[in-house]
């Protein structure tokens, strides 16, 4: 799995450079007083893996993987694997950078807060990516992408629905009442959602001919 | 003589198009041409033995292992070139050398990077920047860095120059003569079939219409060239396939020198294998 891991990582090289000055803006946007964009990076790091789809496809990548050792199985985890990775280090990263301008500007560290913002960001990439890849492996990476936009308009208007015509303070009180144990409940959530999301795409593709 | 490669009663059906019952044998040490006009199932056979797809019907053995069973085991030690399907196109000969390492047990860096050497590749530049040619080539050099036992060719010197052709050929030629590797080339190029082949098997329709060693087909096989009266007389059973051109007929038969013995027509050419496709698809009966 090694190899394929590589060979996607080596696809996005040249997004590093982007990353990179990304990274630079936040610092200094972090050291104006600037709105806080550090979600931004790891939900970058996600798109930069979904355009590794399209050259896969364009070069009928994975109908050649599966010539490989192994292929038809890595060819799907390793892409769960590269990209849960990028989203870690990334998070990771502008994590650190936060500690470093929060005591820069204040001489002092929130450290619940920017834990929580990390923590909040890795899942809500690790949602986006759970939702996505399932889709793309079923549909390819072209037609996801609107499959992707009714999906997620369709969860809006649910959304909407919901809380104009229902009283939803009951789960309110439940987030309150559980938030001692959010951090430790997301990381259970987003493992779940994960697993269940990389079985999924592995069926699809497992059943998938070329 | 054991068999490599052995395919027995594959069938696959799709809404246009069927293979039945392909069946054919490729010993230790040889090359086998697969042959056949585009759509008549050479691709859908190769992709089958790589479990590319997978709901067919049929048994396959590689190395006299069940393909579907042992399917991790055999590809450590096939190469394959697939038509249209590569790594892509953003990344380097490098980048694969690096991609490979983690993939096959057995990669051997030196050879893919004298292979690069071989054949001109530059290993920084990106694969979108090669030419069809240099980019076959490379596909060629990552087939055969992990020193594979069973080399599984479809269409790979298309887009090669003549030069370049005789540099893969002379390449495959090598690598069959070490520890008794086989290939199984498809190929639409038969003049390279002609040079390096020792089998040849031809499909048709999804089905195999014939499969034996090149000698026998090129030695025995003959096109009589004979007028209308001439073809008349010749009885149904002695030819295979017979086609009118606008001067002549044009007779396929399997034995040359049965059909001079029995039938006093002077001429009876030699047989190409592209003389032998159109022949067995477009001639009658």
């Amino acid at each position: 799995m090694i190899g394929f891991i590589k060979k996607d990582l080596f696809m996005i090289k040249s997004n590093f450079k982007l990353l990179g000055i990304l990274i630079i803006a936040y610092t200094l946007m972090g050291f104006v007083g600037e709105i806080d964009i550090s979600f931004i990076l790891p939900f970058m790091s996600v798109m930069i893996m979904i355009s590794t789809f399209s050259y896969d496809n364009y070069n009928n990548w994975d109908a050649y993987s599966i010539s490989f050792p192994d292929g038809r199985k890595n060819s799907v985890k390793s892409k769960y694997v590269a990209t849960v990775l990028m989203i870690v280090i990334v998070s990771i990263i502008t994590t650190l950078l936060s500690f470093i301008i929060s005591y820069a500007s204040t001489k002092t560290i929130n450290c619940e807060q920017i834990l929580i913002s990390m923590f909040g960001t890795i899942f809500g990439t690790l949602f986006v990516l759970s939702f996505m890849y399932p889709i793309i492996y079923k549909l390819g990476v072209e037609k996801a992408r609107i499959g992707i936009f009714l999906i997620v308009f369709g969860l809006v208007f649910i959304g909407g629905f919901l809380t104009n015509y229902f009283n939803l303070s009951l789960i309110t009180k439940a987030i309150l009442f559980l938030e001692d144990y959010l951090i430790i409940i997301l990381i259970i959530i987003a493992i779940i959602m994960v697993y269940i999301s990389y079985k999924i795409s592995e069926r699809i593709f497992n059943k998938k001919e070329f | 003589m054991e068999n490599i490669l052995e395919i027995k009663n594959l069938c696959k059906t799709y809404d246009n198009f069927a293979l039945k019952n392909v069946t054919l044998s490729l010993p230790k040490g040889m090359i086998m041409g697969f042959i056949g006009e585009n759509g008549a199932g050479k691709t859908t056979t190769i992709k089958a033995i790589l479990n590319i797809i997978q709901s067919y019907r049929g048994e396959i053995k590689i190395f006299g292992l069940d393909n579907r069973k042992y399917d991790k085991k055999i590809k450590e030690d096939i190469g394959v070139v697939l038509d249209d399907m590569f790594f892509p196109e953003i990344l380097t000969p490098n980048d694969i050398d690096n991609t490979m390492k983690g993939i096959y047990k057995n990669w051997d860096s030196k050879m893919f990077d004298d292979y690069l050497k071989e054949f001109s590749l530059l290993p920084n530049k990106q694969i979108k920047t090669f030419s069809k040619g240099m980019r076959k080539k490379l596909e060629i050099a990552t087939a055969l860095s992990h020193h594979p036992k069973l080399l599984i060719l479809d269409e790979p010197t298309s887009g090669l120059d003549p030069v370049a052709r005789a540099e893969i050929i002379q390449i495959f030629q090598s690598f069959i003569e070490k520890d008794d590797c086989s290939i199984l080339l498809s190929s639409h190029i038969t003049t390279d079939l002609e040079h390096i082949a020792d089998y040849i098997t031809f499909i048709n329709r999804g089905e195999i219409v014939l499969s034996k060693t090149k000698d026998e087909l090129l030695d025995k096989y003959g096109i009589v060239k004979c007028t209308e009266a001439e073809f008349k007389k010749i009885n149904k059973k002695d030819y295979i396939k017979y086609r009118k051109t606008k001067y002549e007929y044009e007779v396929l038969v399997s034995n040359k020198k049965d059909f001079k013995a029995k039938y006093d027509i002077a001429i009876i050419d030699k047989i190409t294998l592209d003389e032998l496709m159109v022949l067995m698809i477009k001639g009658e009966e």
